[in-house]
């Protein structure tokens, strides 16, 4: 009987279905239309220049019109921008969003650590990006969301984990790529526990691959030229990754975050004379003449430090430690002048958005703003400067008949506070959002900000950590450390969906056993300094975790 | 003021050099003092004139223009500069210890110029420290020679440019726990750390031959030759076989010492240091018969079972036995006190005021091949000088200025509260340290130690 049923129920089920493709769009996601017209809007076509009530028109994925009286195609959807500011889609010079991290390379049999094969070193610079690219993934909707339209994809991994590419944030239908191998991405991370495993190991790795690479290349081509006699160039993945490096058709794009990092990537440059982008600076203004005089194209961090200083209580402070408050304002308010200072050492540079949370781009650049970089700069770094980076200044980065449809629609002048994102339109597909819905409120934040230390009871033991709340204008952000259930220390995780009233506090956040991805749901109450409450994950049921607050350091 | 000075000098420089960018070099004529040479003996009531980072004039009665500033050391002392031959001071990282040779790594890559650490050993007075790689291997990496010029932002800057190139090798219980018991890999014991640094040396040998066979064929007619694989590590141990490189070989056990010369005897290399050296004074002829010397602890021991035979007569002992001795410190608080390291070997063993301080200047200089430009005060060699309010062998004394080319870095009577170059903007109160190994050989390896006993570990 219960069977039956259930036959029943599925038959019901896929009739449904059935339905919905029952048409011409088999998917049934098909747009009505592909033209637009935005009427009488404030345009910057390109920093510095703005039309006023003016209309575009958009068709078939390119700007096919700019002006004050422009027919409108009769098959077009009309967006009044009476109120609108329209500004060229942002694009970011370095994403993670969407990309997965490949999974960790199996250790051969009798594994040496003093001598991996490179993929367990974290060497796979003949990864493409884009294998491990999901458009469909959540966060590639947040960054659109910012105004974001193209991005340099990043891939995941350590020291050299593969080619970056170039992609529009378009349909989720459409392949969306723009353009592969843009570059070369490496970092300053190593696998834990095997060679190279410091900074140390890690230069002279890379020195060495760069060198065999050039001798391999030269051997290959030896043997191209003249096969009589010459010896057959074994093949080797990782070195042959590096020949458009080594014949400059793809620059290095390398991750420097910290001034000596950034030195240490000049350094190996001057040496073996690759092109060069570095990426994710947070601070090096003051070596913008040694980037110059490098050719190497720079990509500022759109993150900034949290401004600690600012919840220091001084009250009762020493003399000494009041001047040394004092250095870490100026160190902070230095990090903040970083952009600005590039802008006016005259240096072009974009932005990456790895490394921040989407909703931290714009009020990050809001302080960039605040502290030296002008308005103008601070768009040509969104528009036109990562456009003229990347070499797609033909189609991208301006408002301008016949570049790709790509636009970021906002309430007021982009840079206001006031600003929200109405609308992004990415590769000609618009995206509206509802700029009325106001923020979740999070209640007496305050209180929960700080260090948390919690003890969880599961059935593999008791397990105790940190918890870290901090709170930037209102949103609630955090991470937890647990053990790693892979073994081999703890693990830091960001909190997700932090929901706080001042009383009931949840929180949600993944693990990866196995493989395998584990999303471990927390709630509770906060009474004070306690915390008392439950986690669940799904189909193992619910444990106890109770953590207590450690009070705040004063002067 | 200093970093003033230093940031107009730097100006100056960049103005007039963009190309061959140089360090910053001063001038001044210090009056008056009791000049301990080291090499010359001493002289009182003397007057030393530097010019453009030299040692101009030793004498009596010198005048300078009316530019250069004049001090008057009246009653103070004057030394060279103290030189570390092993620290691991202003160092981003220590050990790359995941192999048991990693030859091919160069501390020049990892040097911290914001260190605080660095301000902090010239205010005791040294000028010079040998930045080295961490003792977890067999072989680890280059090392490199640093002149503490604090207040520049750029590594390559306190770089001793002319200091030859040198390597840290280490023996006995680091590389055996760290690869043996660690990672279940030679060297798990004394012999194999001797097999591993044979077989190094062999391998090189091999790899020579090979780029040698290659470059000699390449250009000749209808040549086949293709490019051997490069190999970073080797050429290093073959740089190090063609005697270009120092090496400076952490040790203990006098049968251990005595092994790596018969190693080197095999390979021709004479040039090697041994460092630490507890039981030196065992093999003290031998040392001074086959290398350029020993840097030893003035009176560190039993902090392991390996150098539990040791004695603070260790540094008397090798320097009447004629070896080249030098006091290290390995530390980043010793470095801001060596001259007490050195006087106390005045009371373990009653050296000479100019053998104590050898042990800190000269002797040093020669271990590290830097003995032609620094570690005595003599017309020509460059200008790094420590003015002390007593005799620097007195229990007393303090360092008052110190210079380094010329350049005077610290001035006890313009100390500031704060030295740091660089603040983190988000770290309200810096970490501090407290584990030793923070700042020993065997810094950052603790993940190939775990569940060891050992508390200590340099």
């Amino acid at each position: 009987m219960i069977k039956r049923l259930t036959i029943l129920m599925m038959g019901i089920c896929l009739m449904g279905i059935h339905l919905v493709h029952g048409q011409s769009d088999h998917t049934g996601h098909r747009r009505v239309t592909g033209t637009y017209a935005i009427t009488n809007a404030t345009i910057t076509t390109q920093p510095g220049k703005q039309l006023s009530g003016s209309t575009i028109i958009i068709k078939d994925g390119l700007i096919q019109a700019i002006g004050k009286n422009e027919t409108i195609p009769v098959d077009a959807k009309i967006i009044e921008g009476d109120s609108l500011f329209i500004y060229a889609g942002f694009i970011d010079m370095g994403s993670q969003a969407g990309v997965e991290k490949p999974e960790e390379a199996k250790k051969p049999e009798n594994f040496d650590p003093s001598n991996p094969p490179n993929d367990v070193a974290g060497i796979t610079p003949e990864r493409s990006v884009l294998d491990y690219w999901d458009i469909s993934d959540g966060s590639v909707g947040d960054w659109r969301k910012v105004g974001f339209t193209i991005a340099q994809l990043l891939p995941k991994g350590e020291m050299l984990p593969g080619n970056a590419a170039l992609v529009v944030y378009g349909a989720t239908e459409s392949t969306n790529v723009l353009d592969e191998s843009t570059g070369l991405y490496a970092q300053f991370e190593t696998v834990r526990g095997v060679y190279p495993g410091t900074t140390l190991g890690l230069m002279a790795k890379y020195r060495e691959l760069y060198k065999n690479a050039e001798l391999k290349d030269q051997h290959a081509q030896l043997f191209a030229s003249n096969t009589n006699g010459i010896s057959r160039p074994e093949k080797n993945k990782s070195l042959e990754a590096f020949y458009p490096v080594i014949n400059k058709q793809v620059p290095v794009i390398f991750e420097a975050k910290e001034e000596l990092e950034i030195r240490r990537v000049l350094k190996l440059q001057q040496e073996l004379g690759f092109e060069l982008v570095i990426t994710d600076l947070e601070e090096g203004s003051n070596l913008a003449q040694e980037l110059l005089e490098a050719n190497a194209q720079v990509v500022l961090s759109l993150d900034l430090p949290d401004d600690k200083a600012a919840e220091a209580d001084l009250k009762e402070a020493t003399e000494a430690a009041k001047s040394a408050h004092k250095r870490v304002v100026e160190a902070y308010n230095s990090s903040l002048a970083n952009a600005g200072k590039f802008e006016k050492a005259g240096v072009k540079f974009g932005f990456s958005s790895n490394h921040v949370k989407q909703e931290d781009a714009l009020k990050n650049l809001r302080l960039m703003i605040s502290h030296g970089l002008s308005e103008e700069g601070a768009l040509a770094a969104l528009t036109t400067h990562p456009a003229q980076i990347l070499g797609i200044d033909n189609f991208a980065g301006t408002i301008e008949k016949g570049k790709l449809a790509n636009l970021v629609i906002a309430t007021d002048s982009i840079f206001s506070e006031e600003a929200k994102i109405n609308y992004v339109m990415a590769d000609g597909y618009l995206f509206e959002y509802d700029v009325t819905k106001s923020k979740k409120g999070n209640g007496e934040a305050k209180n929960l900000t700080g260090k948390w230390n919690y003890t969880s009871e599961t059935p593999g033991g008791t397990s105790s950590g940190e918890i870290r709340f901090s709170d930037k204008s209102g949103n609630l952000s955090g991470e937890i450390d647990v053990d790693d259930p892979n073994g081999g220390g703890t693990i830091t995780r960001e909190l997700e969906n932090i929901s706080y009233n001042g009383k009931d506090l949840s929180f949600t956040f993944s693990i990866t056993v196995q493989g395998q991805k584990l999303t471990v749901s927390t709630k509770g109450k906060v009474d004070g300094a306690d915390f008392n409450g439950t986690i669940s994950i799904r189909d193992m049921g619910n444990f106890s975790l109770t953590a207590k607050k450690v009070p705040d350091l004063k002067f | 003021m200093r970093k003033l000075t230093y940031i107009i000098s730097a100006l100056l420089l960049i103005g007039a050099q963009q190309v061959d960018a140089q360090t910053p070099k001063g001038s001044l004529l210090i009056q008056h003092a009791t000049v301990l040479t080291v090499t010359q003996g001493t002289l009182e009531d003397t007057d030393v004139l530097v010019q453009d980072g030299l040692i101009k004039k030793i004498g009596k009665d010198l005048s300078a223009s009316s530019k250069v500033e004049t001090i008057d050391a009246s009653g103070k002392y004057l030394m060279p500069g103290i030189i570390d031959a092993h620290s691991h001071l202003a160092l981003d990282v220590v050990n790359e210890a995941t192999a048991p040779i990693t030859a091919e790594v160069s501390i020049a890559d990892v040097i911290n110029p914001f260190d605080v650490g660095i301000y902090r050993a010239l205010a005791g007075g040294t000028t010079i420290a040998h930045g080295l790689h961490g003792s977890a291997n067999a072989i680890g990496g280059q090392s490199i020679t640093m002149k503490y010029r604090y207040g520049t932002r750029n590594p390559d800057d306190i770089v001793m440019k002319e200091a030859p190139r040198t390597i840290k090798f280490a023996l006995g219980e680091n590389p055996t726990r760290v690869h043996g018991r660690g990672k279940n890999i030679q060297p798990r014991t004394r012999m194999g750390v001797e097999a591993v640094i044979r077989n190094g040396f062999n391998e090189a040998l091999q790899y020579k031959e090979n780029w040698k066979n290659y470059n000699s064929s390449k250009n000749q007619k209808n040549s086949n030759a293709v490019p051997p694989v490069y190999n970073l590590r080797l050429q290093t141990l073959a740089d190090i076989l063609d005697g270009k490189i120092i090496i400076h070989c952490h040790s203990y056990r006098a049968d251990e010492i005595y092994m790596l010369i018969n190693v080197c005897r095999d390979f021709g290399v004479d040039k090697l240091v041994f460092t630490h050296v507890n039981e030196g004074f065992k093999v003290a002829p031998e040392l001074a018969k086959y290398t350029m010397g020993a840097s030893v602890f003035s009176d560190w021991w039993a902090y392991k079972f390996e150098v539990y035979y040791s004695t603070a007569y260790n540094a008397a002992i090798l320097t009447e036995n004629d070896v080249v001795t030098s006091i290290n410190s390995d530390s980043d608080e010793l470095i801001r006190h060596l001259y007490h390291e050195a006087a106390k070997t005045q009371r373990y063993g009653g050296l000479t005021d100019e053998q104590a301080l050898a042990l800190i200047t000269i002797n040093p200089a020669k271990q590290l091949g830097i003995d032609e430009y620094v570690g005595s005060i003599e017309e020509g060699k460059q200008a790094d000088l420590v003015i002390f309010d007593e005799h620097p062998l007195s229990v007393y004394a303090v360092p008052q200025m110190t210079f380094v080319d010329g350049v005077k870095y610290f001035d006890i009577n313009e100390d500031e509260d704060d030295q740091r170059l660089k603040v983190s903007p988000t770290e309200m109160v810096e970490p501090v340290y407290l584990q030793a190994e923070e700042e020993s050989c065997m810094h950052g390896v603790e993940l190939f130690t775990e569940g060891t006993t050992f508390t200590h570990s340099h």
